[in-house]
């Protein structure tokens, strides 16, 4: 694994390799000098991978103003491997490109979307707060261009797509697995299945019914009480999509850009529409909202379910109230 | 005719002054829109006739306050720049004595000769138009509000707290360091800069509109913090405030 990284890093595979490193105490994803900073099992990363399609901050549009204005598109995009992305955020970059095909497909993304090469790695140490196994997210068929499983002594890779395979062939040394190295790899995503400390009490299916009947529950308010509304879950969600768009003028004021940032429902003004009005003005509506939209409106909208159970919401939530599970459980058994 | 834009400084230290003039690579750029006709720390002409008046310090003394009047008087727009100014900031923690014992411990056997109010923000005082908290007062964020105003716009200063800006910068939460941080309540636009070098949100642009403050001094508790100690925290910027008595 270490030769195939570095060879991919020696030999410009792509303009960026990116992958998994340590930061501080946790996990990032980010450039890799050699790939001695490749961590693989790891639980869980500060950010989804989404910033490299979706970056924090964006330049959609050029402009100038004056007699005769004009506008000059941004789309900026660099060939990408990114190295060491767990099933869970596969399946949301999976959702992603959902919401960013469909009705309007959005440039900006498909093309860093397109250039972007992605090895995967079965999580065999799940975060305290994850509950993929409840979500059928722990592992994926799908959404890869490899797919690794340490089994210990060596990883077993699983082929996604033809690019993949052409990877593969070009940087690495590869044999065909043996029969017992695949029930190795078997028994690793059976373990990893045991390692998950919070579960559903429900199957992923029965979540948008049971929303549908719950919009009146008194737990929402409960459960929102102690909510800063400080956007630290919708921040690091894999699956939340939504930015602000907003203009940066040049000083001489006849010109400037327009750029996208991350925004999110969480957040006292995101449904603050230009007269004053908050169409989710408190923060039981905006704790409401935000459970809806992961267990019913995207699942509604692009048949695929808004959480894919990462635990990173719950990880960075210090009221200790953003886990969709325990909400979902709550809804359950009142 | 470029708009005449002025500075006044009260009671502070004057680094937001400092902090505009530091920027060197615009600086000169504003100088091409504006026409700047009072500003103590650059130059020494003066004159009366501006129309936007960016505020630095608090307000403390009686004097202050028929200063601030005549100059809300005369300004169009009225923009508080730092967190002196916008938020009464490190000089209210001398609200917490009495007066004449602040005196006496500044002044000693003077302080007879002078008079001192408890510290206030301008907005205390007058109608202030933007408030653009931070110490020093951010440069990038006063050309920001400066551009807007040259606009005609309404310049965009973010209600979300410091944490929105940290998860962008994909800092370790200062919590999950077994340390403690105003940034949950605290109004972002800093860029999350004190966790990013490393420390904790100070609070030093102030809170946002809506803080949940229960729930951070309950968090705080639960991080170890004393009522006293949580108090403590918010007096170093928010002692103007409900929150911090």
């Amino acid at each position: 694994m270490i030769n195939f990284v570095d060879t991919l890093i020696e030999k410009k595979a792509a303009e960026e390799i990116v992958g998994v490193k340590a930061s501080d105490s946790k996990y990032i994803f980010g450039k890799l000098a050699n790939a001695g900073e490749l961590c693989l099992n790891y639980d869980v990363t500060l950010l989804p991978p989404k910033k490299y399609f979706l970056p924090q901050r964006e330049t959609v549009f050029k402009f100038k103003l004056g007699d005769k204005p004009s506008l000059e598109p941004v789309a900026e995009a660099k060939s990408t491997i990114l190295i060491g992305v767990h099933p869970y955020d596969i399946k949301a970059i999976e959702l992603c490109d959902a919401v960013f095909t469909t009705i309007n497909p959005d440039p900006n993304y498909l093309l860093k979307r397109d250039k972007a090469t992605i090895i995967g790695t079965d999580c065999l140490s799940p975060n305290p707060k994850a509950f993929c196994a409840s979500l059928d997210t722990a592992t994926t068929e799908s959404g890869f261009d490899l797919m690794l499983t340490d089994i210990g002594d060596s990883y077993v890779v699983a082929i996604g797509t033809a690019k993949g395979d052409k990877l593969l062939k070009k940087y690495a040394k590869t044999r065909e697995a043996t029969q017992s190295e695949l029930a190795g790899r078997d028994g690793q995503r059976k373990k990893a299945l045991g390692e998950y400390k919070v579960s559903l009490n429900m199957s992923p299916e029965e979540i948008p019914g049971l929303l549908e009947v719950s919009w009146g529950s008194p737990v929402f308010k409960e459960k929102s009480e102690p909510c800063l509304s400080c956007g630290s879950c919708v921040m690091v969600c894999p699956t939340c999509v939504c930015f602000d768009v907003q203009d940066d003028v040049a000083f001489t004021l006849d010109k400037g850009e327009r750029y996208r940032q991350w925004d999110g429902c969480m957040l006292v003004d995101f449904a603050k529409v230009a007269t004053g009005e908050n169409f989710r003005d408190d923060k039981e509506k905006r704790f409401r909202h935000r459970m809806y939209r992961k267990g019913k409106y995207l699942q509604e909208r692009y048949g695929k379910l808004g959480c894919v159970g990462c635990g990173r919401c719950a990880l960075a939530c210090l009221a200790q109230i953003a886990s969709p599970a325990e909400t979902f459980n709550l809804l359950k058994a009142s | 005719m470029k708009p005449k834009i002025a500075f006044f400084d009260f009671t502070g230290c004057e680094g937001c002054q400092l902090e505009v003039l530091n920027f060197e690579t615009e600086i000169l750029d504003l100088l091409n829109q504006v026409d700047i006709v009072n500003f103590r720390e650059a130059m020494t002409e003066r004159e009366d006739n501006y129309e936007i008046a960016f505020i630095d310090g608090a307000i403390s003394t009686e004097s202050d306050v028929a200063r601030i009047k005549a100059i809300r008087d005369q300004a169009k727009v009225l923009v508080a720049i730092g967190s002196c100014s916008s938020l009464g900031g490190v000089n209210c923690l001398k609200n917490f004595y009495s007066m004449d014992e602040v005196l006496k411990i500044v002044y000693g056997k003077d302080a007879e000769y002078y008079n001192t109010i408890p510290a206030r923000p301008v907005s205390a005082v007058v109608p202030v138009d933007y408030s653009i908290a931070q110490c020093p007062v951010n440069r990038y964020e006063f050309i920001k509000v400066t551009k807007a105003l040259l606009l005609g716009k309404k310049p965009e200063i973010p209600n979300y707290p410091v944490c929105v800006e940290c998860k962008l910068a994909e800092n370790v939460c200062v919590f999950d360091k077994g340390q403690t941080c105003l940034g949950p309540v605290t109004r972002a636009g800093c860029g999350a800069i004190c966790i990013t070098q490393g420390r904790h949100c100070w609070g030093c642009r102030g809170l946002v509109d809506e803080p949940n403050t229960d729930s951070e001094k309950e968090i705080l508790k639960e991080h170890g913090l004393t009522v006293e100690d949580i108090l403590k925290k918010f007096r170093i910027y928010d002692g103007w405030l409900e929150v911090a008595k």
